[in-house]
């Protein structure tokens, strides 16, 4: 018996006599807040996701026992056409934001890391959508996109001296999805732009002139020194923007609850919707265990280029 | 050659046509990011709903003859229909409990993991990267069950709580502490500083850029969270005022006037937030974030 307690005991009893009691306790006492906290939180309901997607929970109690009824959730979203589209509609999403976002991130950025009058104000400026709240956001934009009279319209017709018909941003299948693009890029593309900054000012200065001294232009110091010196930025961007697409939700739940006809239909929105509304929580878990899955596996694929570049 | 003896940071170049493309495009991004914060702030002054929409497209967006506080005195109260005051209070309450514990708690485990001599700390930063993988979107639902059953649903600390600790914080604050010179702990050991106060007297006030940045990311997320309180809440006690706005998008014709003074109101604290805090921000922000 004597034999089996005695590593982990001479191991605490180790720590002990090192730092004494005191500051054992008060290390334990700094960081259980934090463990104990993310434990009841944040691990416990990821694992109980994974039980809950297997059985029947409702979201009210209910008399009858919660049942265990397998993969059958699973089986019965990946047969709904509707979580199909909204998957589709996702990807869709991203395929669409990425350019848009991205793009203005990075030009506003590499502009914005040159010397220009006012260069700090306008930095702080551009960061302004980001601080502000989606539900805000839809607020503004739900009076740009007005049918058929609205600013942007207006814009439009002017521009084209009134060739361009009136579109209806969110009331036309067509166009729904793109105004979500358009409002959500005009939303966060600060973020990307700030990550963009800080990569840019990583990149050594000496680099910089070693290439004009090489005889290189503004273009082939672009192409030869920011560019391959921003990789890891760029991987870092594309992926936090491609995850933070797949969780497309808030302004879609306001400004057209997934309509019309489904066109922005999105995972979040349907594993509410299954959820909370239709009070199916065993169904609305297994989706969840689908997104984070999703997620994961763009991580992953993340974790892989960034470890290339970085060598 | 001779610019090369010079700082890095060379002079303002003359004028050519790639600082005029420059200025233009800082200027047509300027106006496609401004103009429609800039359109809000004018609109909530006005009173009348249908001017409003009417004036939207053209400049008289950027003007208004009479201004007029008619539309915050609407919205403004703390009880009946429109109880603005009560839901951007109970925001202001959110914000500032979720940022503040939020603080404390994960520097202090930051501290631990990055100079603490508890056995499995490595352990248990490795996993605490891997938690940030999972996005709050995916544990809602089951989240949903346990803060219910625990009788906390349509209360603050259901909104407060779940969203203290979190594990790109603790990373953050992690790798903050962790570049900190090591002289600085260990003179602090020698004075016999606990390592409760060294945490606090030394460490905490030599990291406000930490600081900041967290206090920014969390500030924004908490004063924007949307779908965890449409689930939690079902009455105006700890109702936020991001709910309440999404629900003039309910109604049948939105009342554009009382929408942007609402949305006003909602904007003015967090902007006052981030520009306190903004200074340190934006040139500490990520920057740690790429590399890890």
């Amino acid at each position: 018996m004597s034999a089996l307690t005695i590593p982990p005991k001479r191991r605490r009893r180790s720590i002990i006599t090192r730092v004494g009691w005191p500051r054992f306790l008060q290390e334990i006492g700094m960081l259980a807040p934090a463990v104990v906290l993310m434990t009841v939180f944040l691990i416990t309901p990821f694992l109980l996701s994974f039980w809950t997607a297997m059985t029947n929970q409702p979201l009210v109690p209910r008399p009858t026992p919660v049942r265990f009824v397998g993969f059958n959730n699973f089986l019965r979203i990946l047969s709904d056409d509707l979580f199909w589209t909204s998957l589709w509609n996702v990807t869709r999403f991203t395929l669409w934001v990425l350019p848009v976002q991205c793009g203005l991130a990075f030009l506003t950025a590499l502009i914005l890391n040159q010397k220009l009058p006012f260069r700090n104000l306008f930095r702080g400026m551009f960061f302004l959508p980001a601080i502000t709240s989606m539900v805000v956001v839809c607020v503004i934009w739900g009076t740009l996109f007005q049918y058929p009279t609205g600013p942007l319209n207006q814009i439009l017709a002017s521009l084209s001296g009134g060739h361009i018909q009136p579109i209806d941003w969110l009331g036309d299948p067509n166009w729904a999805m793109f105004s979500i693009v358009l409002l959500s890029a005009w939303q966060a593309y600060g973020f990307q732009m700030i990550i963009y900054l800080a990569g840019m000012q990583g990149i050594p200065d000496e680099l910089y002139d070693a290439a004009r001294i090489d005889g290189a232009g503004r273009w082939g110091r672009f192409w030869h020194v920011t560019m391959p010196g921003l990789r890891p930025t760029h991987v870092f961007v594309l992926v936090i923007t491609t995850i933070q697409a797949f969780k497309l939700y808030t302004q879609v739940a306001i400004l057209t609850q997934g309509g019309p006809k489904s066109s922005t239909e999105t995972v979040v929105h349907y594993m509410v919707r299954a959820g909370f509304e239709e009070q199916k929580l065993g169904y609305a878990s297994a989706v969840s265990v689908i997104l984070f899955l999703i997620v994961l596996v763009i991580a992953l694929i993340q974790r892989r280029l960034m470890r290339r570049f970085d060598v | 050659m001779s610019d090369l003896a010079l700082s890095p940071r060379k002079p303002a170049a003359p004028l050519n046509g790639y600082r005029i493309v420059q200025s233009i495009s800082v200027f047509v991004i300027a106006l496609v990011v401004i103009s429609p914060l800039f359109m809000l702030f004018i609109a909530s002054l006005k009173d009348d709903r249908f001017q409003i929409l009417a004036d939207m497209g053209s400049f008289r967006a950027f003007w208004v003859d009479n201004p007029t506080l008619n539309n915050f005195r609407e919205v403004g109260n703390f009880a009946g229909e429109l109880a603005f005051g009560r839901y951007l209070g109970n925001s202001l309450l959110i914000l500032f409990s979720t940022v503040s514990l939020g603080l404390i708690i994960n520097s202090m485990a930051g501290f631990i993991l990055a100079w603490g001599s508890l056995p499995g700390r490595a352990l248990i930063l490795s996993l605490i990267i891997a938690l940030y993988v999972i996005p709050q979107e995916s544990i809602i639902m089951p989240l949903l069950i346990i803060v219910s059953r625990a009788g906390l649903s349509d209360t603050f600390t259901a909104q407060i709580l779940p969203f203290v600790a979190s594990p790109l914080y603790t990373f953050l604050f992690y790798q903050f502490f962790a570049q900190l010179p090591k002289e600085l702990y260990e003179a602090a050991s020698i004075d016999g500083a606990s390592i409760f106060r060294t945490w606090w007297s030394i460490f905490m006030p030599l990291s406000l850029p930490a600081l900041a940045t967290v206090s920014i990311l969390m500030g924004i997320e908490a004063w924007n969270q949307y779908l965890w309180p449409i689930l939690i809440t079902q009455t105006d006690y700890a109702r936020p005022i991001s709910v309440a706005i999404a629900t003039f998008f309910g109604q049948d014709s939105i009342f554009w006037d009382r929408a942007m003074a609402a949305s006003v109101l909602m904007m003015i604290p967090i902007l006052v937030f981030y520009l306190a805090f903004q200074r340190w921000f934006i040139s500490s922000f990520v920057g740690s974030a790429v590399k890890g």
